[in-house]
């Protein structure tokens, strides 16, 4: 199963993390320090696999990939083909960009709420819940109706650029 | 995209990025989660969107790594909202911020219940994400049927039931018992038949789950695992959503493929059949293209393919096909592919005569080594160490070292370990095996355990032809200006025990050596210096004629010493100086070290460990655990030196005659001494003691003297005893051979001690070593042929009584000339019994047949083990055993007189604890005990012996134990034990527990006495 999945950029500060087997906080944190301390002395262009038993326990694998200034990070176990893994971090990806068109980290950041969401329909307790990018955005919009059926506020204006100094 | 967003989020969110530091953050969250709980308390005046606003707020707050601890009931209280958003935002943040085993999820089960039941998909949705996320057993209990109903339910959507079928899959984890096997393997099947991909992967998931606990019920699923695969492959009615990037859903491709690894085969040739078509058509079909995304897609479907071929044991063809595609992808630009190349043909290791068609690869991976990445360079790491066998092991072994001075530091360690490990495990020849541990000392000391170089001494020690060898190696390396500590530890401890042997060299005289060694002691630290001192002694006691010169000087530096703060190497410098001035017994004093004990290496152990504690439920890691075993059997096989059948290195040559260095004579001697004489040495349990502890000598001379008094008496002691105890027939010979020594004293020493000579006659010498673990014992028989032809024809079998499971292992019928086979014997003690083990042994040498029968050692008193219990217990135990037949008396007459002084050292020698000044009878004794057997467990045994003074020749004894059988049996050991003692003259008891002890009466409040003759 995939134990966690953790969104961070390249300086170490978390913009997302769900863990599917218990986790307490400080442990949450630790476990994305250490993670970060990983990937961050990784040179470009190496594989996208690191060796996570000493960080999550035996049998734990972790795959990431870079874009931008953000890391996506699974953890999974020896039950998940590894390749596969790495295809549904791109399917998050690519999901993340059909709904914010060049996803950037910003996005990422002020969209908590709706990243979550997201998430949730790609991945479900560990499991793989769906890998068609139409069919989760789908379920999403549906989502997303029926919250703007209740509220009348409107959407945060997408560019922000005077938030941007302090990445 | 139309995702609400929210302002106050958001403005949360970026005055958070504003902080300047940590500080600043934290009171921003502080004044944040204040504000929220204010909100909550007067909860009337909110919205939902203002609820949602907050929650989002905690859950902000929780990922940044704040505690969030209130406003759980709030969010709980949430999912019972009528209208979406607030039930929404309190599922999602109950999901984030609750564990399974939190409190409030209780309240909540029935409203989720509703949420399920109800026909809201929304609602459904909702609720089956988060029983999916943090749902426990009680959510099992209760809500399984439910799910499984909506799983099955026609008319749900497509969405509802994938999450259906993960939110069971969870709960199935929880309890496998909500999964009715019988019910539901035909509904699974059933599920398969699903035209939906999104839902097929889910339920594909389901099943990953369900055949990996257990397969049995779900063998209809193999067929429809097989079309899925082929409509899949042949991209038959694939949707074009689930393709990605041109690939017909890899998820459930790989899915299905992993399904299939957990049944152990597939019988039925038609699918079979079609399997390996489709199979055949991923793995020749899958070529490396520009497109990464792409690449990646088809590979993890080619490695899924690969991983299922080799759990199906395809035709050899198939799976030469198999590793020709890895040996191509270990060689490719992606560093994903090479990653999961070498991973995946590490993996191939364990199929059966695949490990020829990978050396082919050796070179490649070797490269691999030096790889960017160290993802890359551990894999490769891991892949030489499987691969290697004694065919490769130089080559391998020599690029591993080379590799060792350039590798990272994270990874020297293990690199170290494994280095050594191979090294041990297929040495062609022993010298080499020396020369690389030395080289990995030297290129890593820091990184190399003390394990590692025990190991090597213990080699040296036990292979004559080797000492000189190694010794010259320890002398080169110390010649060397600055080498690391461990370093001087090893070559110091080598050339004190076989310095000697290069004596004719030159630059290697006693004197010139200790100048060597005495060099480096400045640089060492304190465990180093105690082992020079030993070495120092060790060169003194070898220089004969004394060579006063040296004395001087070797002197000089144990003076020094005398005052040193460190206890260690004070003792050691007090205790070589006065034995050094000892003249002629310090020869016997600091004899060589004798041959240690052959056992499993703890390096291999230490390996073997690691490989297998990995506990999870991966089918290929299980089928690699299952044939771990198989893959060490095949390299025990291997002959090593040539001839010897058992495991590698595992034999103890006696060394040849022919050896150059005048050390042939010497050695037999020591071999065979090492079996009785050193006897406590080859029981301690911890190699590490022998090497460390003051080489050779055990205790400070008197109290050896004493020692060996017990031992004298003790072995007269038990020679009567056990002409009583013989239940087996007295042995008989068959032939003309003659004993050597007096078998019945033999045995009987060996029923107070644990290691000895069994038998000996001119051909072989049978010595056993025994360790006894609570009702288990396992002895090891050492049978050692003395000539220089070998004995044909052995032949040895166990008679044992019925209440002792003995397994002795395969004694081989040859036993090659002067070499010593080891038998290993399990023991279990079933139940308490004075029977007697025999073994009956025989052998042919030239025309004479010899059959003896020997008893075994494995009498009752090894399973006890002595105990110590306070008054009040022995007395709550002696009142609660009352009477037989858990409590038996018996007057004993005609025992043999003696005083209680040595009667206490007699049942200290039996394992019986005496408890003096426990009867306050200076005439009594009490004494208790722990035996251990199958049947009893271990149970505490009581007894109390009442002597009268005037007539010494009867006694009455009590024995009280909580199993009628041990009662009677200890009782009649112990009667045993009194009696038979008549003949023999005692020795004067060396170390009695202290007499007045005994008399001392108990206090006066108590008194244990009339307690105990009330009881009686």
């Amino acid at each position: 199963m995939i134990r966690a999945v953790i969104v961070m950029n390249t300086q170490g500060k978390p913009r997302l993390s769900k863990f599917y087997d218990y986790e307490p906080t400080e442990k949450q944190q630790e476990l994305i320090r250490t993670v970060y301390s990983v990937l961050c002395s990784r040179p470009e262009s190496v594989s996208s696999f690191v060796d996570a038993d000493s960080i999550f326990g035996p049998d734990c694998r972790l795959v990431y990939k870079h874009y931008a200034t953000l890391y996506f990070v699974f953890v999974y176990d020896s039950a998940e083909n590894e390749l596969a893994m790495l295809d549904l971090i791109q399917v998050f990806v690519e999901t993340l960009d059909k709904c914010f068109k060049n996803v950037c980290e910003l996005d990422v950041v002020f969209n908590y709420n709706k990243i979550n969401t997201i998430l949730d329909e790609i991945i479900f307790g560990g499991q793989v819940l769906e890998t068609n990018s139409a069919e989760i955005m789908k379920a999403v919009e549906e989502i997303s109706k029926l919250e703007t059926a209740y509220t009348t506020i409107p959407l945060v204006p997408k560019s922000v650029t005077s938030w941007r100094s302090s990445v | 995209m139309a995702l609400s967003g929210m302002r106050g989020l958001s403005v949360f969110i970026s005055d958070v990025r504003n902080c300047q530091n940590k500080e600043q953050e934290r009171l921003r969250v502080d004044k944040e989660l204040g504000n929220i709980r204010t909100k909550f308390k007067n909860e009337k005046g909110l919205s939902p969107y203002e609820k949602k606003k907050y929650v989002w707020k905690m859950l902000y707050i929780y990922m940044l790594g704040y505690d969030v601890d209130f406003g759980h009931m709030e969010t709980v209280s949430l999912i019972s909202a009528p209208k979406y958003p607030e039930k929404q935002v309190g599922y999602i943040v109950t999901s984030c911020l609750l564990n399974e085993n939190h409190d409030f999820l209780r309240l909540a089960i029935n409203t989720v219940r509703n949420d399920i039941v109800g026909r809201n998909e929304t609602f459904q949705c909702l609720a089956l994400t988060m029983i999916g996320n943090i749902g426990g057993r009680e959510f099992a209990e209760s809500l399984a049927p439910d799910v499984q109903r909506l799983l099955m339910s026609s008319s749900c959507r497509p969405l509802v039931r994938k999450k259906a079928a993960l939110c069971l899959l969870r709960l199935y984890r929880k309890n496998p018992d909500v999964v009715n096997v019988d019910g539901w393997s035909d509904q699974m099947a059933q599920l398969l038949d699903e035209r939906d991909l999104g839902v097929l992967t889910s339920a594909m998931s389901l099943l990953v789950a369900l055949v990996s606990n257990n397969h049995d019920a779900y063998w209809s699923c193999i067929p429809k695992c097989t079309r899925i695969l082929e409509r899949l492959a042949r991209n038959q009615d694939v949707p074009q959503e689930y393709t990605y990037y041109g690939i017909p859903s890899p998820w459930l491709q790989v899915k299905t493929m992993r399904a299939l690894q957990y049944f152990p085969a597939i019988e039925d040739p038609n699918t079979r059949r079609s399997l390996f078509e489709v199979l055949q058509r991923i793995l020749m079909g899958t070529d490396v293209v520009k497109n990464v995304n792409k690449n990646n897609a088809s590979h993890a479907v080619l490695f899924e393919a690969l991983a299922l071929v080799m759990h199906l044991d395809a035709e050899k063809e198939m799976m030469s096909q198999c590793v020709a595609l890895l040996g191509k992808f270990i060689a490719v630009r992606e560093p994903n592919i090479r990653y999961l190349g070498l991973e995946n043909m590490a993996r191939m290791l364990m199929v059966t005569d695949m490990q020829d068609i990978i050396k082919r690869h050796q070179a490649q991976i070797i490269t691999s080594l030096k790889d960017p990445d160290i993802s890359i360079r551990r894999r490769a790491l891991d892949l030489l160490y499987g691969m290697c066998d004694v065919s490769n092991a130089k080559d391998i072994v020599e690029e591993l070292l080379q590799y060792l001075s350039t590798s990272d530091f994270a990874m020297r360690e293990e690199l170290s370990l494994k280095v050594a490990i191979l090294a041990e495990k297929f040495a062609p020849d022993l010298s080499w095996y020396v020369d690389v541990i030395l080289q990995l000392i030297d290129k890593a000391g820091d990184f190399v355990s003390d394990d590692i170089w025990f190991r090597v001494v213990q080699f040296v020690t036990n292979n004559e032809d080797l000492q000189p060898y190694a010794a010259l190696k320890a002398k080169e390396y110390l010649d060397k200006p600055a080498i690391h500590e461990t370093m001087v530890k090893v070559s110091a401890y080598l050339l004190g025990e076989f310095g000697h042997l290069l004596a004719r060299r030159p630059g290697c005289s006693a004197k010139e050596l200790f100048s060597l060694i005495h060099d480096k002691l400045p640089t060492v630290s304190p465990p180093a210096i105690s082992i020079l001192l030993s070495s120092y002694a060790k060169i003194l006691m070898h220089t004969q004629p004394p060579d006063p010169e040296l004395q001087n000087q070797i002197w000089a530096v144990f003076r020094k010493y005398e005052s040193c703060i460190d206890a260690e190497i004070q003792q050691r410098a007090i205790e070589y100086l006065a034995l050094s001035r000892k003249g002629a017994a310090l020869m016997d004093i600091l004899a060589e070290m004798p041959k240690f004990p052959e056992r499993q290496s703890s390096l291999i152990k230490k390996a073997e460990d690691a490989e297998t504690d990995t506990a999870e439920k991966s089918a290929i890691k299980l089928r690699a655990q299952q044939q771990t075993s198989n893959a060490l059997v095949v390299t025990d096989q291997q002959p090593l030196n040539g001839t010897s059948p058992v495991g590698p290195l595992s034999i103890v040559k006696v060394p040849s005659m022919s050896s150059d260095m005048d050390a042939g004579d010497h050695g037999l001697t020591q071999s065979n001494g090492s079996l009785s004489e050193m006897g406590q040495h080859a029981t301690t349990p911890d190699l590490l003691g022998d090497l460390l502890g003051p080489v050779a000598i055990e205790a400070p001379p008197s109290a050896s003297v004493q020692s060996e008094q017990n031992f004298v008496s003790d072995q007269e002691v038990s020679s009567s005893v056990v002409d009583v105890l013989a239940l087996a027939p007295a042995e008989e010979l068959t032939s003309a051979v003659q004993p050597i020594g007096n078998i019945a004293e033999r045995f009987q020493n060996l029923c107070l001690k644990d290691s000895g000579v069994l038998y000996e006659d001119p051909y072989i010498q049978i010595g056993i070593k025994a360790e006894w673990r609570m009702h288990h014992g396992r002895l090891i028989l050492f049978l050692g042929n003395k000539n220089t032809s070998p004995l044909v024809s052995v032949l040895a079998l166990i008679l044992s009584p019925a209440h002792l499971k003995m397994e002795l292992s395969l004694v081989p019928e040859i036993i090659p000339p002067r070499a010593q086979v080891q038998c290993p014997l399990e023991v279990v003690n079933i139940r308490p019994s004075r029977d007697v083990a025999v073994l009956d042994f025989s052998y042919k040498f030239a025309t004479s047949l010899v059959n003896v029968k020997l008893r075994l050692p494995a009498v009752l008193n090894k399973f006890l083990q002595p105990a110590s219990v306070s008054m009040e217990e022995f007395f709550n135990q002696w009142r609660s055993l009352s009477g037989p037949p858990l409590k038996l008396q018996e007057v004993v007459r005609g025992v043999r007189p003696m005083t209680l002084l040595e009667m206490a050292n007699l049942f200290t020698n039996y394992r019986l604890t005496v408890l003096p000044g426990l009867d306050p009878n200076p005439n009594n004794l009490a004494a208790c005990t722990t035996f251990c057997s199958e049947s009893t467990r271990a149970m505490l045994c009581l007894v109390r012996i009442e002597t009268d003074p005037a007539d010494r020749s009867q006694l009455r004894m009590t024995i009280a134990s909580g199993d009628p059988m041990l009662t009677f049996e200890l009782k009649e050991f112990i009667k045993e034990l009194l009696v038979a003692i008549l003949m023999t003259s005692p020795a004067p008891a060396p170390t009695p527990p202290p007499a007045t002890e005994l008399a001392i009466p108990a206090a006066a409040s108590t008194d244990p006495g009339a307690m105990l003759a009330g009881l009686l």
